[in-house]
């Protein structure tokens, strides 16, 4: 019997129903997780919690969705949580002077968001045409416009905070607090950008070509992909998902100022590792960087649900369940193997 | 078991009755192997015939399904992540494992530096460094830094590195496949060298030649099992080759067809210049295999990447069908017809971390779309086209391009670039690195497809392939044409001259300054 | 507060009437203000009335020049203090520092180079450094809360604690809000950190109001959490429970309080505007006759709908 002649090439179908730890990994550790939170604290599974959750980690999961697109392409963006704020200031900027020309109304808000988005895509693509054309590295460049943002934000702030007048806050309060046949508006607009994102990544030339560029950049441009154009879109994807993201923050509290969005960057960047992409590029997964936002908030959720843990230990306990989390997701548990062998001289 | 044994009387290292499978598929059918001090001992077989799984095992990176390695006809178990180093048994592997960036004496010490109270004692290393060098006849500058280094001084260096790690036996894996001629020549002396020292030498090679060169005994594996271990003496070129893919070899390369002379000009290239290039003007017809000529460096490459656009072009003009083109991307040239396969299948050609289905299409990901979005049915439906097309031999779609043998990797790079349906197909050297049974294979589909009606270029540093499979060869020689051969004129010598520039076109260049 | 910043302006229109015309020849007097940048609300408002300072000083006194910097964090500012001394020879320092104790040694090698010091806010973990000492009274606020939560809740009643980024002044605060409902039968459910940020206070009191089925009162220590606490409070629909108190003064704060609000009903000073305070005191060292030396430690009043308005001003970020 010959090993492989004329075997050819099987398809892959098997592997749908073995145990994929690369997948499961993540999700095994977030249910690990809720049993924790419901162990140490009931309330953890109530209605009104679970909501609070799923809405709080729409922000960071909205714009680490697009971050999958950055990080799979070999790019990296440090800059979005700066952008969040910048937007969200500029936003309230906007329609705080809309309000004397045109009265207080449903326009209003429309225009921010108009101006949000607008802001967004071309943060993005500010990113994304520096790192390409001004062949600069993007861990530089977003370094850069992260500091630029944050600066930018407290200049208009004046140092302090701007808010929303109030009138215009409660027309668009509905849009944070809302919500649409029991779901809250923000987990939809979560779940709507999430199934947009596999969509794009997975079943169009775009995410294959993400992935291909990640994975190896010449390769692609022998394989007749335009890089630069691939890579700056997956920026100004970026930015659009921190613009929906900041869309549905600003109503949260009214208001944007220096510490608005501080930390995002590292947090949406976890997400999208916690999740399975590889930092490194080549491989994204937006099912994985869903699950990774929502366990990020569910650590803070669960601090914040018991008192058995120093307020000074929050940051220990997180960092000791990303890096676990991140252990699972890699496999190891398949490879933890008692009968290792040992160096025989 | 006991003229397994026996067999390995004598031996520093020995394998006897070694099976083993990856998962349930078995991969090496109950392999006896030894190796003697002071002796090459060639390992040969087509891809996938288990070549690499037995290196693997016999340096420790996998362990025996079953059997058992003896070192010194002790039976042991060697410890895995390349830790055998310790015992003398040292692997070169194909891709060199070199830090790009670290100095010659550092790499040779990389991984069990000298030191004193944690400190490097750098100029010990270096005078070391210096010594091994010095004692196997090269004459590479310890601090230059690996990237300046030529593949040849690489080689070296790593040599130079199983010396200083005491290697007994040192495996080497097709360490000439880059190796220019010259390059070779100078190897074999080292060989040479480490064999007097008693060193023995286990020898991956597909170049039958060399193997009768260098080699004191042959061991043949075909699909995991051990066809015969022979005294070189006792072999001809033929003989291996036959007992390698299991079956009569005498047609290497396919019959040419008759090139029809009136066929119409496809691709005409005039005074094309760019960097490297000067002034090469060529052309191909309908239906004819062009060989390009010339020693590595000499241009052919650049040439190519200058028609299908990778390079910008300074002066010059190319007509495709008639119509002068100037390709701007790797995608307009697809789009006109036109598909060049790179000769660096792992850094330029295919994505060695992810499966076959996604590298077959992402030249054409264009063909199976539909209202924007991917069909994976149709995908897959293509990839199954290629395997049945092109032969390629793999465990199962979730194998990743890395894993597959350079043959199949080949294939299945043919496979990408025929998606694109082209008219005209420019192959960067088509073997390097593969098996003489794939080879066959290649050869055989190049020869079909200009016989359908394809033109195909095919640029070669192996000689005997352009001579083989070319209507008509352009020799060049740092970066101009020297010349173009046909019918009878395509000999070893002849091409040999043109390229070594003992005779060539020098009107070329006052044909382009009239 | 009020009444230092009118004995300051006394003491310096008195310096200017004696000392005008001599200052005129002199020297010019470089004064370097060093502050932590505007990271958050509090920090935002200081900074503001640093530079409100800065452009009123120089405009009113011919000879004197100040250079405002602000820092990131510890190490910075330590590199900032070693730049205003030899890069812009400064003949005084204003400082308030990011932490104690990295920054007392810093401070000290200025003070040793002969430069006049004025600390604010937060004190150096060694006596005697500092010329001039204007502080904001840290466990003064958290005593003067914890007052106003004894007057309005007894025995059995509920609270939850909202506190800032872990420092000294946090710990500050909270031991002197713990001692002095201590006995009282308050009932504290829980302390989390909030950061002095309005989104962290939004969703640890979201938790808490999950957690928690009974609470009556929320110290929240700082305005820019009790925004966001109030935001959660209302999402939850239990805005009739409890009442909540900030911290700091922020003007949208001290609006609320003088429109009588229930849920914010009153809140407890700690001005950013001390800067201005310390940077007109240091001015007056040069400009008056005598030395000025000393510390001045502001109260920590407590906010009403009746005294709210002397607080109140528009114009600042904060």
């Amino acid at each position: 019997m010959t090993v492989q002649a004329h075997e050819g090439v099987k398809p892959a179908r098997k592997r749908l129903f073995a145990i994929d730890y690369h997948t499961m990994g993540p999700l095994l550790a977030l249910i690990a997780l809720c049993i924790l939170g419901f162990a140490l604290n009931s309330a953890f599974i109530s209605e009104g919690n679970i909501t609070n959750l799923l809405t709080r980690s729409a922000f960071i999961g909205i714009i680490a969705v697009g971050a999958t697109f950055v990080i799979t392409a070999g790019g990296i963006d440090l800059s979005v949580g700066s952008m969040a704020a910048v937007i969200s200031g500029v936003m309230i900027i906007v329609m705080n002077s809309a309000i004397g020309a045109m009265g207080v109304g449903v326009h209003i808000v429309l225009i921010g968001c108009v101006a949000s988005v607008l802001l967004g895509l071309a943060a993005g693509f500010l990113n994304g045409f520096m790192t390409t054309k001004g062949k600069i590295e993007a861990f530089i460049v977003t370094l850069g416009t992260m500091g630029i943002y944050r600066s930018l934000v407290t200049y208009f702030a004046d140092g302090g905070t701007l808010s929303l007048a109030f009138d215009v806050r409660d027309v668009y309060r509905p849009v944070y607090y809302g919500n649409i046949l029991g779901v809250p508006v923000p987990v939809l607009a979560f779940a709507i950008v999430a199934i947009l994102g596999w969509v794009l990544l997975n079943r169009t030339a775009f995410g294959r070509y993400c992935m291909a560029i990640g994975s190896n950049e010449t390769v692609a441009r022998y394989s007749a992909i335009k890089v630069d154009r691939v890579r700056t879109l997956t920026y100004v994807i970026q930015g659009f998902c921190v613009s929906i993201a900041t869309i549905i923050y600003v109503p949260r509290l009214g208001s944007a100022s220096s510490s608005t969005g501080v930390l995002w960057e590292l947090e949406a960047i976890a997400a999208v590792i916690i999740g399975g992409t590889m930092l490194k590029g080549g491989y994204g997964r937006i099912g994985g960087t869903v699950v990774g936002a929502i366990m990020l908030t569910t650590i803070g959720n669960i601090l914040n649900l018991t008192d058995i843990i120093s307020n000074y230990l929050n940051g220990a306990v997180q960092g000791v369940i990303i890096i676990a989390a991140v252990w699972l997701q890699r496999g190891n548990l398949a490879n933890l193997n008692p009968f290792r062998r040992k160096p025989t001289a | 078991m006991a003229e397994a044994v026996a067999q390995a009387e004598g031996a520093i290292l020995a394998a006897s009755r070694i099976s083993k499978s990856f998962g349930e598929v078995p991969v090496l059918f109950s392999v006896d192997f030894d190796i003697r001090a002071g002796e090459v001992h060639a390992l040969i077989g087509e891809n996938g015939a288990g070549k690499s799984t037995l290196i693997k095992i016999l340096s420790g990176l996998e362990p025996p399904t079953s059997g058992t390695i003896l070192l010194d006809g002790r039976p042991v178990r060697l410890p895995p992540n390349g830790e055998a180093e310790a015992l003398g048994i040292v692997v070169i592997h194909q891709e060199l494992n070199l830090a790009e960036h670290l100095t010659v004496a550092e790499s040779i010490f990389l991984g069990r530096e000298w030191t004193r109270w944690g400190f490097l004692r750098r100029a010990d290393m270096r005078a070391e460094a210096t010594r091994i060098l010095g004692s196997l006849h090269v004459a590479i500058d310890p601090d230059a830094r690996i990237n300046t280094l030529s593949v040849a001084d690489k080689q070296m260096v790593e040599i130079a590195k199983a010396i200083s790690r005491d290697a007994r036996v040192l495996i080497m894996d097709e360490p000439t496949a880059v190796l220019t001629p010259a390059e070779t020549e100078y190897f074999f002396e080292q060989v040479g060298r480490l064999k007097a020292k008693g060193v023995a030498i286990v020898f991956i090679s597909h170049k039958l030649d060399e193997v009768m060169t260098l080699s004191d005994r042959i061991t043949v594996l075909r699909d995991g099992q051990l066809i015969a271990t022979v005294e070189t003496g006792d072999l001809t070129p033929d003989s291996i080759a036959e007992m390698m893919v299991g079956r009569e070899l005498s047609n290497l390369y396919p019959p040419k067809h008759e090139p029809d002379v009136d066929a119409p000009l496809v691709l005409a290239v005039e005074g094309l210049t760019a960097d490297g290039i000067r002034n090469v003007s060529f052309s191909l017809r309908k239906g004819e295999i062009l060989g390009f000529a010339g020693l590595i460096g000499s241009g052919r490459t650049a040439v190519m990447e200058a028609i299908v656009g990778l390079e910008p072009r300074s002066a010059g003009t190319v007509t495709v069908n008639g119509k002068p083109v100037e390709f701007r991307s790797i995608g307009e040239a697809v789009r006109a017809g036109l598909v060049y396969m790179t000769k660096d299948r792992k850094g330029k050609g295919l994505l060695l971390n992810i499966g076959l289905q996604p590298n077959l299409t992402l030249l054409t990901l264009y063909r199976h779309m539909r209202g924007g979005f991917l069909v994976e049915s149709s995908e897959v439906e293509a990839m199954e086209r290629a395997t049945r097309r092109f032969d390629i031999r793999a465990r199962d779609a979730s194998v990743r391009v890395g894993q597959l043998s350079g043959g199949n990797q080949q294939k299945l790079m043919l496979g990408k670039a025929m998606e694109s349906d082209p008219e005209i197909i420019i192959i960067d050297e088509p073997t390097r690195g593969i098996d003489v049974g794939t080879k066959q294979q290649i050869y055989h589909i190049i020869a079909a497809l200009a016989k359908e009606g394809k033109s195909i270029i095919v640029v070669s540093s192996e000689m005997q392939e352009v001579i083989g499979l070319s209507h008509r060869v352009v020799v060049m020689r740092e970066g101009r044409k020297t010349g173009t051969l046909e019918g009878a004129e395509i000999t070893e010598g002849e091409i040999m001259r043109y390229a070594a520039g003992l005779k060539g076109e020098k009107e070329d260049d006052d044909r382009a300054s009239a | 507060m009020q009444l230092l910043r009118k004995i300051a302006v006394l003491a310096i229109g008195g310096a200017m009437a004696f000392s005008a015309p001599t200052m005129a020849q002199d020297d010019t007097v470089t004064i370097g203000v060093s502050i932590p940048a505007a990271t958050h609300g509090w920090a935002g408002g200081l900074n503001w009335h640093a530079s409100q300072a800065q452009a009123r000083l120089q405009a009113q006194y011919d000879n004197i020049e100040i250079v405002l910097v602000t820092a990131d964090g510890p190490a910075q500012q330590a590199n900032d203090l070693e730049d205003l001394v030899s890069i812009h020879n400064i003949d005084a320092l204003v400082v308030l520092p990011f932490e104690s104790e990295p920054l007392t040694d810093p401070v000290r090698r200025v003070k040793e180079s002969g430069v006049f010091v004025t600390v604010v806010d937060r004190g150096l973990s060694q006596d005697g450094i500092e010329d001039v000492y204007v502080a904001g009274n840290n466990p003064e606020l958290g005593r003067v809360s914890g007052e106003y939560f004894l007057t309005r809740l007894g025995e059995g009643d509920n609270i939850v604690i909202l506190r800032g980024i872990p420092t000294v002044i946090d710990d500050e605060r909270f031991n002197a809000f713990i001692e002095t409902i201590e006995g009282s039968g308050i009932n504290v459910l829980d302390n989390k950190h909030a950061n002095w940020n309005r989104d962290d206070g939004f969703e640890v009191m979201q938790d808490f109001l999950s957690r928690f089925p009974d609470i009556d009162g929320v110290w929240a220590q700082d305005d820019d959490i009790a925004l966001g606490v109030i935001e959660a409070i209302r999402q939850a629909d239990r805005v009739d429970e409890m009442f909540v108190v900030g911290g700091a003064g922020m003007k949208e704060v001290i609006q609320m309080v003088m429109q009588g609000s229930e849920l914010i009903p009153v809140n407890v000073l700690y001005p950013p505007a001390m800067i201005a305070t310390a940077m007109d005191v240091t001015v007056a060292h040069f400009t008056s006759n005598g030395p000025v030396t000393g510390e001045y430690i502001l109260g920590a009043p407590l906010i009403t709908p009746e005294n709210a308005e002397q607080y109140y001003f528009p114009d600042s970020p904060f």
